[in-house]
């Protein structure tokens, strides 16, 4: 039987946020040039990436704590904690390298797309064999990674098949253990950052050669990023016109497809600003690039993406990737070679 | 009347007196297409170290090389779908020869000598009848066209020699993308596609065929490495789903079941469904493979099938088997040294390298 699911428990947004992004691409826009620019790594650094990997081990942290505590997979403290630390992750979901990679640690975080439906296969073995052994910190972080992490809580907390699985008591253990083990990861990507890769991007010097492989590491990261929105969160669920995928989009169960698109344009944007560093026509072709876009995902009303199946819905969603691809094109022709990044010889044409 | 090819067979004929050698040339050890800064395309002879040993101009986008066992000739392949393949004098950058694909043929982008250096084989699409083809010619004729026979599948992209019991064997990559020229580059036959590995002899009879399991018909078998020990590597590219959890990179014995490696391990995501070129290293303990797309290179412990090391190297695709380990070319410029758990840029060259790094053997 599928698994059935309710309206999601909250709101993601409100009317009123739209007036907030249009006044902040204002304010943003009014006030930078006035402004003596700091160094774009730092800029970056300070104001984007350690504030986001704070927020994401610290709400990890809070997820914990609610888990150890609550076990009905509906109560709305633990929904709402879970929540916020998901949306923690999204907003960092781009940052794909250094501390996240060490000991696969985002994959463990983020076991996501799973074409091969592991994440349910590998829980219920869990819910199975009740092993005591997975209830531990070192267990559970030995075990396999499409059974740890926001997607596999997601099945645990949202999907009927798991909410009200048996032993009711191992269950709630091993949710708990899955939130803990969602916190040590966090940590340890934080406390990275925090303690040698945040010095290490700002002193290239080993790592990085120079600052210019900073910045091509940072604009990777954005087109990781803007790759992942239109490829795999819209992509993969749009299929085709003759074949939606519906079931395919990201956290459905939850609720939270068009609200990943949201979260994670929103964490673009202000990269790809700090990127242009201080190039103002080009802050504003990519400010009006990224409205576009964002303002779009908003709007959608379809927070399951639902409308890739309906012809009536289907074309926002199109229009939306066709957006998003638009600014992936504007990036790559216009920032990236005063990055020094060109488009690569072989990574566009294969063979 | 002189014809063309009797003209160049002459050519060639007296160039073989004093018998002259690749060790002419310094002994390059790898052979790679590039792209100028200009926008010209030519193909290069590197030494071990990296440095450009010799550049020869190409009409356009070149693919892969083969090179003579014995004579300082390279055959560079068009990239596909290939026009020409142009034979050359390496010590000059004389042009000796045009190959044109015969009528509804045209070259994929790879090839290779025979043992004896009499024969170059080319993988061809026999676009009108959809059929995969290996071209033979014969070398001391001016590399006249002397026949071809069926490459065993679809789409014959890389090609390899290896040595079996009976004798030299080709091991064909049979990708299994139906393409036509008049479509460009489309693919045409996804829903029925079935690469395969192909093992045939010189003369064109087949010896075994691998296949993957059906679920695995969307990954297509591009591109190949051998080991010492005569062992296959198989490099694949993803024709399904983005975001599909697939292997890539696969070892064949012919005679056993084909082991695919790292199956399962996330950091397979990190190609992005593509497997450029794949190398082993010169003990065959590891084995490499390229993406351009992921920006990555991964190597992988034949035993176990690990994942052992990830190189970040951005448009990565060129690889071989070095010295001490690897070596790796970008579409930057970049030649780069993989060895052990380090990377180390031996070279940068104001030249966009294009998909592959031949060794001469």
């Amino acid at each position: 039987m599928p698994p059935k699911t309710g309206p999601p428990s909250y709101v993601f947004w409100k009317a009123s946020d739209l007036k907030h992004i249009i006044f902040a691409l204002a304010i943003s826009a009014a006030f930078t040039p006035s402004l003596v620019r700091a160094d774009i790594v730092d800029e970056i650094l300070d104001d984007q990436v350690l504030p986001a990997m704070q927020a994401l081990a610290e709400s990890s942290e809070d997820l914990a704590q609610v888990a150890a505590t609550i076990c009905r997979p509906g109560a709305s403290p633990l929904r709402a904690a879970y929540h916020r630390a998901f949306d923690a992750w999204v907003r960092v979901s781009h940052l794909r390298f250094g501390p996240t990679e060490t000991n696969n640690r985002a994959f463990a975080l983020a076991f996501w797309p799973d074409s091969r439906g592991k994440t349910p296969k590998t829980l219920a073995k869990h819910l199975r064999s009740a092993d005591p052994a997975l209830l531990t910190p070192e267990g559970i972080a030995q075990s396999s990674i499409a059974g740890r992490g926001f997607y596999a809580l997601e099945f645990m907390y949202f999907d009927q098949n798991f909410t009200s699985a048996k032993p009711h008591e191992y269950r709630c253990a091993l949710t708990a253990a899955m939130a803990q083990d969602i916190a040590v990861n966090t940590a340890a990507i934080h406390r990275d950052w925090q303690d040698s890769y945040a010095d290490q991007m700002r002193n290239a010097s080993g790592r990085y050669q120079d600052e210019t492989e900073v910045k091509q590491e940072l604009f990777k990261s954005l087109n990781t990023g803007l790759q992942l929105l239109a490829d795999m969160r819209l992509g993969r669920p749009l299929g085709s016109f003759d074949k939606p995928r519906p079931k395919r989009a990201e956290a459905w169960r939850s609720g939270r497809s068009q609200h990943h698109i949201v979260l994670a344009l929103q964490s673009l944007q202000p990269l790809a600003i700090a990127l242009a560093d201080g190039d103002q026509d080009l802050i504003a072709r990519l400010e009006a690039a990224f409205q576009k876009p964002i303002l779009r995902a908003l709007r959608l009303d379809d927070p399951r993406l639902e409308g890739v199946a309906d012809p009536a819905k289907r074309f926002r969603l199109e229009a939306l990737q066709q957006e998003i691809n638009d600014l992936r094109a504007l990036i790559e022709s216009d920032l990236g070679p005063s990055l020094g990044v060109l488009a690569g010889f072989n990574s566009l044409d294969g063979d | 009347m002189t014809s063309r090819r009797g003209f160049l067979a002459g050519l060639l004929a007296s160039s073989l007196a004093p018998t002259p050698s690749w060790a002419d040339l310094g002994r390059p050890a790898f052979l790679t297409a590039a792209k100028n800064p200009d926008g010209s395309y030519l193909l290069a002879g590197l030494s071990e170290a990296g440095a450009i040993q010799f550049t020869c101009p190409l009409p356009g986008r070149g693919h892969a090389a083969a090179a003579h066992p014995t004579r300082p000739e390279a055959v560079a392949f068009a990239r596909r779908p290939g026009r020409f393949a142009d034979v050359i004098d390496c010590r000059n950058g004389t042009p000796l020869a045009r190959l044109e694909p015969p009528k509804g043929h045209h070259f994929y982008g790879h090839g290779l000598f025979t043992p004896d250096g009499s024969r170059l084989f080319t993988t061809e699409n026999d676009y009108e009848n959809g059929r995969g083809r290996i071209g033979i010619w014969e070398v001391a004729r001016g590399y006249r066209r002397i026949g071809s026979f069926d490459s065993g599948g679809i789409g014959p992209h890389d090609m390899l020699l290896r040595q079996s019991q009976s004798g030299p064997q080709l091991a064909i990559a049979n990708g299994g993308i139906e393409t036509h020229p008049n479509s460009g580059r489309a693919k045409l036959n996804l829903p029925q596609m079935r690469p395969n590995l192909s093992l045939l002899s010189l003369d064109g009879q087949v010896q075994e065929v691998m296949e993957l399991a059906p679920e695995l018909h969307l990954n297509s078998i591009r591109h190949l490495a051998i080991s010492s020990q005569g062992i296959l590597g198989f490099a694949m590219q993803w024709q399904g789903d983005p975001g599909a959890d697939l292997p890539l990179l696969g070892l064949y014995e012919p005679g056993t079941p084909p082991d695919l490696l790292a199956e399962g391990d996330p950091r397979l995501r990190n190609m992005r469904g593509y497997g450029g070129s794949v190398a082993f290293s010169p003990d065959g303990l590891t084995i490499a493979v390229t993406s351009p797309r992921g920006g990555v290179v991964q190597v992988m412990e034949t035993s176990s099938g690990h994942i052992i090391k990830e190189h970040a190297l951005r448009d990565v695709c060129g690889l071989a088997t070095a010295q001490n380990g690897f070596i790796a070319s970008t579409g930057l410029g970049a030649i780069a040294a993989l060895t052990g758990h380090t990377a180390k840029q031996l070279r940068h060259h104001d030249l966009a390298w294009d998909n592959h790094l031949v060794p001469l053997t």
